[in-house]
């Protein structure tokens, strides 16, 4: 063999060394394939015929406007400088070829370092102009994200909620002026807040400009020192917030919570009269106090609760898996399924199912098993299953194909009968591999079904997705920060009941 | 008695193990099985207690024809034969205990062993295997916490708890260094000696065949080529050599009766007990 070797690099390059240089300059590589170093030709070509493959792609995508290559590429030039780069690299890339072919022609161990460099280098910059890498971009704008991202990490504001309550005191006002009309006394408990306005009746005010009659409104047992809107509501019960000069009107009630302010009636394009000449319409105060003691909002609840439905979710998932798995995993088994062709067929059909489930993720099968049985965490735990199923059962299978077969044989040797040779030689055996894969997979499961919502599959992913695009970032934050916490700590429990079992 | 007759072992891929082998190992014997790696001895002493099953051929013992027994009467007759392994064939992750006890499997009710629940007699018969052994202190380590030569021994004590008239030794000394071997194999000698069980070994180095064999079969390509007493291995002739080791094979030094003898898997090492 080594032999062999020797003579290929003994013998001569088929054509002279300037030649081959002048060949690869016509067709990068074929110097090198005439030099007896045809694979590396021909990998040469193929590197710089894709390298320029992309370049002249990047180009036509710049300007795709432009007509001709030329206009083209004065464009893509003027708007992305790093084509030009590209450019540069890729002729230095074609000249150290035919450079290198030359030195391969005339001497058999010449050293290619450079040439592969300038591989690598041409592909990276390809990757960075196609990727768009514009660090300048992230330094120039990045400080955007900022007041987003300080949310998203600390969004706990919006953790706790002030139960507020609204306080309402209202009085009838008559439209217009009227005799014998009947309004029913209004009834104000000791200490609930209350309005009274004189005069009680008047005219609307009119859209030409003439101001309604202005009443003198006076409230109390309200909170103190604290805002006070005034809404009207029409006799059609029809509630629209009073404005004077275009600005909504807010007062602020004194410290015994009272408040004194002339109000005029506004215009309103609803006939006031009726069948009965005049309409009763009222004017609120009305106030928004905080009481109590703060509570935890919906958001953090909705979390808390969704997050337990994902951390069940994955075990459910798990368990399904592992229980479905573990027959699976038997007859996917190398080792056991070897007796004759019909089992080996299994073996294979079984192998190839499982490798064509586990290519499909769980996301895929999550929008399946919606399709199938609804939003919904039931849908989560199926797709889960699924992939599972697939992923343990090879991972099983190969525990159970890599037992060391010699405890089996000593069990067996002992008269041991069937059941006692599993249970003493080979359950020992794939305990500690079994537990370790399904944890690991009770870890992937909890962490894949925190984004499986985002598809419909039940767990707070759903929630998530929902706030992101809602731009709520606090409530997204605290869904963030629930999923870190969960897998923080799934990390921490699966690696001590591995640390236990293995 | 154990008598072994006209044994055959073809394998499903066509390879000849074992071909009609015959011999006769009396009671209370220490048979040596030497030959080189793929001469079939592991098979050979696989076939005798049917952890393979034998092509053709008959193994008597006592009078009862091993390779037709079935079910419940192979396991009888497993349990009255021990072995012992090269790579020791512990299982790793349970307690040296444990593994001790496993040796009483064919004597105890599936759903007790399978439970845990040996009784006390078994418990005691366990704590003097392991004693008699020396690795009493070693009882709740983990198999796999064992030197090798310890593990060899828990080997053994499994054996000893089956209680048996004949221990088959694989190769028992091939993964334990020089010092060990001889350690390993007194132990054999002496439950060979004292407790009259006849052991039927496989070992690879000469000077420990003439040491403690009481005789000794040659194995090459799965045929009985060599069978002499121990007064006739400690006179092997370069002929009777070669007729088991094959014409390459070169004997370590000159003089017959002390000479280990050099061979593919193991560099032939002169070892002095």
């Amino acid at each position: 063999m080594s032999q062999k070797v020797q003579t290929v690099e003994e013998k001569p390059s088929l054509v002279p060394p300037v030649l081959t240089g002048l060949l690869s300059l016509v067709v990068p590589g074929l110097g090198h394939m005439l030099a007896r170093q045809f694979r590396k030709g021909l990998v040469l070509l193929l590197v710089f015929l894709s390298a320029a493959g992309l370049w002249i792609w990047r180009v036509s995508d710049a300007a795709r406007r432009e007509v001709g290559f030329t206009a083209m590429f004065k464009k893509a030039i003027q708007l992305q400088p790093i084509l030009l780069i590209i450019l540069v690299v890729l002729v230095l890339l074609y000249l150290l070829i035919a450079y290198d072919a030359y030195k391969v022609a005339a001497k058999a161990k010449a050293s290619s370092f450079l040439l592969w460099v300038f591989v690598v280098a041409s592909f990276f910059i390809l990757g960075w102009q196609i990727g768009e890498i514009r660090p300048a971009v992230l330094v120039r704008d990045g400080k955007n994200s900022l007041p987003l991202l300080m949310r998203v990490l600390w969004p706990w504001e919006k953790a706790l909620y002030y139960p507020e309550e609204l306080l309402i005191g209202s009085a009838d006002v008559v439209i217009p002026c009227t005799e014998n009309v009947e309004v029913p006394p209004r009834v104000v408990e000791e200490g609930d807040p209350y309005v009274t306005v004189t005069p009680n009746c008047g005219d609307l005010s009119e859209i030409a400009g003439a101001e309604g009659t202005k009443l003198r409104m006076v409230g109390s047992n309200f909170a103190p020192n604290d805002e006070t809107e005034i809404w009207w509501v029409d006799q059609v019960r029809n509630e629209f917030r009073y404005r004077y000069g275009g600005e909504y009107v807010k007062i602020v009630t004194d410290e015994n919570g009272s408040f004194e302010m002339d109000v005029i009636i506004p215009y309103r394009v609803i006939p006031t009269t009726g069948g009965k000449g005049y309409a009763v319409w009222q004017v609120e105060a009305r106030q928004v106090a905080s009481v109590g003691e703060p509570v935890l909002s919906e958001e953090l609840k909705l979390s808390v609760e969704k997050m337990i439905e994902t951390i069940f979710l994955g075990m459910m998932s798990t368990v399904f898996g592992v229980i479905l798995s573990i027959p699976v995993s038997f007859i996917a088994s190398r080792n056991l399924m070897s007796a004759n062709w019909f089992t080996k067929t299994i073996y294979m059909v079984v192998r190839t199912i499982l490798n064509i489930i586990r290519s499909i993720e769980s996301l895929v099968w999550a929008v399946i098993a919606i399709i199938a049985v609804g939003l919904g965490p039931f849908a989560g735990i199926l797709a889960l299953t699924v992939h599972s199923i697939a992923a343990l059962g090879k991972l099983y299978s190969e525990a159970i194909e890599s037992i060391d077969h010699g405890p089996v044989e000593a069990i067996q040797a002992t008269g041991a009968n069937w059941l006692q040779t599993v249970w003493y030689a080979v359950i020992p055996q794939i305990v500690p591999p079994f537990v370790s894969f399904t944890i690991y997979r009770w870890d992937i499961n909890v962490r894949m079904s925190t984004v499986i919502g985002m598809v419909g599959g039940g767990g707070i992913g759903y929630l998530l997705i929902q706030w992101i695009r809602l731009l709520d970032y606090r409530s997204a934050g605290i869904a963030i920060w629930f999923i870190a916490i969960t897998v923080a700590i799934l990390d921490y429990v699966s690696s001590e009941i591995r640390n236990r079992f293995v | 008695m154990l008598e072994i007759r006209n044994l055959t072992k073809i394998y499903d891929d066509g390879t000849v193990a074992l071909r009609n082998v015959s011999f006769t190992v009396p009671d209370r014997e220490f048979l040596v099985v030497i030959g080189l790696s793929g001469s079939g001895k592991s098979t050979l002493l696989r076939c005798i207690n049917r952890l393979i099953d034998p092509t053709e051929g008959q193994i008597l013992w006592d009078g009862v024809d091993i390779t037709a027994l079935k079910g419940d009467d192979l396991r009888r007759m497993r349990r009255q034969i021990g072995m012992v392994f090269q790579q020791f064939n512990l299982v790793k992750r349970s307690t040296v205990m444990t593994n001790v006890m496993a040796g009483r499997l064919g004597y105890s009710p599936t759903w007790r062993s399978i439970t845990n629940q040996f009784d006390e007699a078994d418990r005691k018969r366990a704590q003097t295997a392991l004693k008699r052994m020396g690795i009493t202190d070693q009882a709740n380590k983990r198999a796999d916490e064992l030197s090798g030569g310890q593990q060899q021994r828990v080997g053994i004590a499994r054996t000893l708890m089956q209680e048996p008239k004949l221990i088959l030794a694989d190769e028992p000394v091939a993964s334990l260094d020089p010092v060990l071997a001889h350690s390993i194999l007194q132990h054999l000698e002496s439950l060979n000696r004292e407790d009259g069980i006849t052991i039927i070994c496989s070992l690879h180095y000469l000077d420990l065949v003439q040491r403690y064999s009481t005789s000794v079969i040659g194995l090459r390509d799965g045929q009985v080529v060599y069978q002499g007493t121990k007064k006739q291995i400690l006179r092997m002739t370069d002929a009777e050599f070669k007729s088991i080791y094959g014409e390459e094979a070169e004997r370590m030094g000159g003089i017959s009766g002390d000479i280990a003898a050099d061979d593919e898997d193991s560099a032939g090492e002169e070892v002095t007990g």
